[in-house]
């Protein structure tokens, strides 16, 4: 696999699934404002169909960010992180990439089975 | 390569080429008009080490007036007033200039290989706002009238109708004028660690201490915003009559709180990040090995600041949220836990695997590790929301946050102090004292907080200014006290040592410890222009790279890489840090100290309420950045 | 002879953009904020706009929109003519989106005023955080105008490099002030759904 994939596939890594869990946190919990609070329910949400279709959208997308971060390491396996740059650098950044997203997935999942498996709308 | 006396006639004169192009112009002018990042950093070291007193003799007043119940040391306005002050001062004036200010502006250039940061009259500009910032609030107390609804500044205690003295409208002022400092250093530091490195330095190849400072200049980029909102929403309810916060016309008292903790979680991992970086850099130092794991705790560092910004909610579980709502942030709080987790394993390994000698700085590294993990537990107690809205508001939390800020961010600051010490100085400090002084202030503290885990869970409540008797509170809070003191004198030791030993200590040389990064390759104290040869870095370790610094010794001889022809240093590409060209850089200027003049007036005149000299000032303000821009470097 | 010699390629973004994009990031994180609020407080509000203030009028604010947004393009020419040495290219460019801005922002601050005779800011939380927010757009705005003035009287004196360089870091700023402009109108107008 030609340096340039490589780079692209560790950029994409690194950031597509930081990039999608801001999104999911920050949409998937206005949604829980919007759709429980006087000024947002004569919009009809309903927050179990939106959790979900947000947390199935993220999860997906993080699984692909991990996927080509792993995809990088393991096509570097001759070099370490310590390999001078390029190489030693997207090694590097993709590992950093593999335990984000590791992280990013577990926050989306607990998110969205959280906020299904509890009562809508109901005080805490 | 430390160079005692240049190896060759060529070097010797481009060196002192070099010595005159950077030297200061003498005296007081010299230190008005300064750009040398480490001389901005000591002005940094200095004022908060005032501050640091200020909020320490507020915390013991505090802890006074608590020693027993029913007491009238202070009245309970002037409590309210002391715990807020306490709280701001040690979180904006003391924590974050310290850090970033003055450890991450004498440190990151020399750790990075270059000669100063990328915008050095910018960064004059920051340590001169910062001041202003200080000598603002603190003129607050000085009229009585400071800000007295505590450091998080709650609505509607904090609204006209309750507060209606000038003491908030110091609050919302002197918090927005503070954070432009923080705002232009966190950029700083973004553009120096992306741009100014050795050329060689690629990603891959940057200290940890960098990586620390990176993510705490994010954090502070893109979490001030929201406190500075939240501030000017504030004063236009305080001031035009405006209904942000005000139930009564369609606003919400939420509001504050959500905005208020959109900033200030980010807030408590930017204070403890560049603490990391503090104990990442001296725990190879005194292991003589490579962090275990080193991939790993760099992105740790960075993820710890990007999903705090995610966890904010989790200080507002007692306000009535849905579950739904409260389920993201007990999410996030989860998993935020992971980087950290990822860095005390890596320490702890580095311990057991390398040859650990446990002088003062690794004893204080050890004690931040402790006194943080402790902290940490707590923490983790947090994410389940009933057992949060069971202790929220009472002292289990003040002994929590206690534990993080005075474990995770001061300790490792106090080890930093003597790690440092022998290259900031020439001298090396006393060990012994040193050991004592570590000793004394861990016993101090955990006396000082750990009992109030105790009586938070007795039912104490915080921000209270006296508590009846027979509750069986007193003891605890006694000890408290006590603990107060004894951290005191162990504060006094140290400053005391290190104060003795600038005078009588042993020279260092300029590396006493065989330390890891490029620090250590330059004079203590280095030079003006930091490297005389700009360095060759192949790893992490620049010191530890021998044929590197062979490179470096040659260069020098045949007067290489010298970069004597101005105030120039190369600027790199952000990610593999190749050579992109040779920077002019500029030198000292009157404008940083006028335009922070000029702010500090506008500052003052919003709070009088006189808006049209406001104004006025604002323009005096443009006019001094168009004075600023005049200058232009040399084609 | 330094001993470093750098291919022309490999040169990147001056530190003059890298600054900028700090203070975009900042100021965008800001309006983030601003239109957080704006939303916050309208889900916790019955009827948008509450208190009988009318919704607002679409028509003409797209069309002052569209008449900023539309400067982006003498800016980015004139980062072009700049980087590629074009001197009396730049200064016109310049200069035609300094006169379009400052209509614009003319036009702005008489219908700012105008509304506040109609409803004004201390009425309800609806009209504290639409003048806010509409009011630090405009502020921008103004900024941005004061850049382009600096920037004509800089370049009266001819190039250099420092000054090709802000030319570029100022266009970005316009760029940057006109993607937020779209967002906060796109915010307000919002408010007739």
């Amino acid at each position: 696999m030609s340096l340039r994939r490589l780079e692209i596939l560790q950029w994409v890594g690194l950031l597509l699934g930081a990039l999608v869990w801001t999104g999911q946190h920050v949409v998937g919990y206005g949604v829980t404002e919007a759709a429980c609070s006087p000024g947002g329910t004569h919009w009809g949400i309903r927050t179990d169909t939106w959790e979900a279709v947000l947390m199935a959208a993220a999860a997906g997308c993080v699984l692909a960010a991990g996927l080509a971060a792993v995809t990088v390491v393991v096509r570097t396996r001759e070099e370490s992180y310590e390999s001078p740059p390029p190489t030693g650098r997207v090694r590097f950044l993709a590992i950093a990439a593999i335990t984000a997203n590791l992280i990013f997935l577990v926050i989306i999942l607990l998110d969205g089975l959280g906020s299904i498996f509890n009562v809508a709308c109901r005080q805490g | 390569m430390a160079i005692a006396t240049p190896p060759t006639p060529a070097a010797a004169e481009r060196m002192e080429r070099l010595e005159q192009i950077w030297e200061s112009r003498p005296g007081i002018l010299g230190w008005l008009t300064t750009t040398d990042h480490k001389r901005i950093g000591l002005l940094y070291f200095w004022t908060t080490l005032a501050l640091f007193g200020a909020g320490g003799a507020e915390a013991l007043l505090i802890r006074t007036q608590l020693a027993q119940p029913n007491q009238h040391v202070v009245s309970p306005q002037t409590f309210d007033e002391l715990f807020s002050m306490h709280g701001i001062t040690m979180i904006f004036f003391f924590i974050i200039p310290m850090t970033t200010g003055a450890f991450g502006n004498y440190l990151l250039p020399l750790l990075l290989g270059a000669r100063d940061m990328a915008f050095p009259r910018m960064n004059a500009l920051s340590y001169w706002i910062f001041l202003a910032s200080a000598i603002f609030i603190y003129t607050s107390l000085f009229i009585g009238k400071a800000p007295n609804a505590g450091w998080f500044n709650y609505v509607p205690l904090a609204s006209k109708q309750f507060n209606p003295g000038h003491n908030i409208d110091f609050y919302c002022l002197g918090i927005i004028f503070n954070s432009i400092a923080s705002t232009l250093t966190a950029g700083q530091f973004i553009v120096t660690i992306f741009k100014s490195r050795a050329p060689g330095m690629s990603l891959n190849r940057m200290p940890l201490f960098c990586f620390a400072m990176l993510a705490a200049s994010f954090g502070l980029l893109f979490a001030l915003p929201a406190l500075s909102a939240d501030t000017t929403f504030l004063f236009l309810d305080r001031n035009v009559g405006t209904h942000f916060f005000d139930a009564s016309h369609g606003g919400s008292a939420l509001l504050w709180q959500h905005l208020f903790w959109i900033f200030g979680h980010p807030e408590v991992y930017i204070l403890i990040v560049p603490a990391f970086g503090i104990a990442t850099s001296i725990i190879p130092a005194f292991t003589q090995r490579r962090l275990v794991a080193f991939p790993l705790v760099a992105v740790a560092e960075l993820l710890v600041v990007f999903v705090g910004f995610g966890v904010w909610a989790h200080h507002m579980y007692a306000v009535g949220m849905t579950t739904i709502s409260m389920i993201f942030f007990a999410a996030a709080t989860a998993m935020v836990v992971i980087p950290s987790t990822i860095q005390v394993f890596a320490w702890c390994m580095s311990f057991i695997t390398g040859f650990a000698r446990f002088k003062t700085p690794l004893l204080f590294i050890a004690g931040f590790i402790f006194m943080f993990v402790t902290g940490g537990l707590t923490g983790i107690m947090f994410v389940a929301i009933p057992f949060d809205q069971q202790v929220t508001d009472t002292y289990f939390i003040v002994a929590h946050f206690h534990y993080i800020i005075f474990g995770a961010a001061v300790f490792p600051i106090f080890g930093g102090m003597y790690y440092w010490f022998p290259k900031v100085t020439g001298k090396l400090y006393f060990e012994r004292p040193g050991q004592i002084s570590f000793w004394i202030i861990f016993v101090g503290t955990n006396l000082l907080f750990f009992p109030m885990h105790i009586v938070g869970l007795l039912g104490m409540t915080r921000r209270v200014s006296t508590y009846p008797s027979g509750l069986g509170w007193t003891a605890y809070n006694l000890a408290e006290t006590i603990g107060g003191f004894v951290t005191l004198a162990g504060i006094l030791l140290l400053l005391g040592n290190l104060f003795v030993s600038y005078f009588r200590g042993p020279p260092a040389g300029p590396d006493p410890w065989h330390g890891p990064t490029l620090e250590w390759t330059t004079s203590s104290p280095p030079p003006e222009y930091d490297f005389a040869v700009i360095p060759r870095v192949t790893s992490a370790y620049a010191n530890w790279d021998p044929v590197d610094r062979e490179a470096d010794r040659l260069n020098l001889a045949d007067g290489l890489l010298m970069l004597e022809h101005g105030h120039e240093q190369p600027t790199v590409t952000p990610v593999d840090g190749r050579l992109a060209e040779i920077a002019q850089m500029p030198h000292e200027s009157p404008w940083p100290p006028v335009l922070a003049l000029a702010l500090a007036l506008v500052f003052t005149m919003l709070l009088i309420g006189l808006y049209g000299v406001a104004g006025i000032m604002g323009l005096v303000c443009l006019l001094a950045l168009a004075g600023w821009h005049s200058q232009e470097p040399p084609e | 002879m330094s001993g470093y010699s750098v291919p022309q390629s490999q040169v990147g973004r001056p530190t003059a953009w890298w600054g900028m994009t700090i203070l975009i990031a900042s100021e965008a994180t800001l309006f983030g904020t601003f239109i957080g609020t704006y939303y916050y407080l309208r889900f916790k509000t019955p009827t948008w706009p509450p208190g009988g203030i009318p919704e607002p009028k679409l028509v003409v604010p797209l069309v002052m929109l569209a008449v900023l947004v539309s400067t982006t393009v003498p800016m980015r020419l004139a980062a072009t003519a700049a980087r590629t040495g074009r001197l009396a290219a730049t200064r016109l460019l310049i200069a035609v989106a300094l006169v379009v801005q400052s209509g614009y922002f003319a036009y702005e601050v008489h219908d700012f005023s105008d509304q506040l005779h109609r409803f004004d800011i201390t009425r309800n939380a609806y009209s504290s955080i639409y003048y806010t927010l509409l009011g630090a757009d405009h502020a921008h705005v103004l900024l941005g105008v004061l850049f382009n003035l600096w920037l004509l009287g800089k370049l009266a004196r001819g190039f250099t490099r420092y000054r090709i360089h802000a030319v570029q870091a100022i266009a970005w700023y316009w760029l940057a002030v006109n993607v937020l402009t779209i967002a906060v109108i796109g915010t307000l107008l919002s408010a007739r759904a």
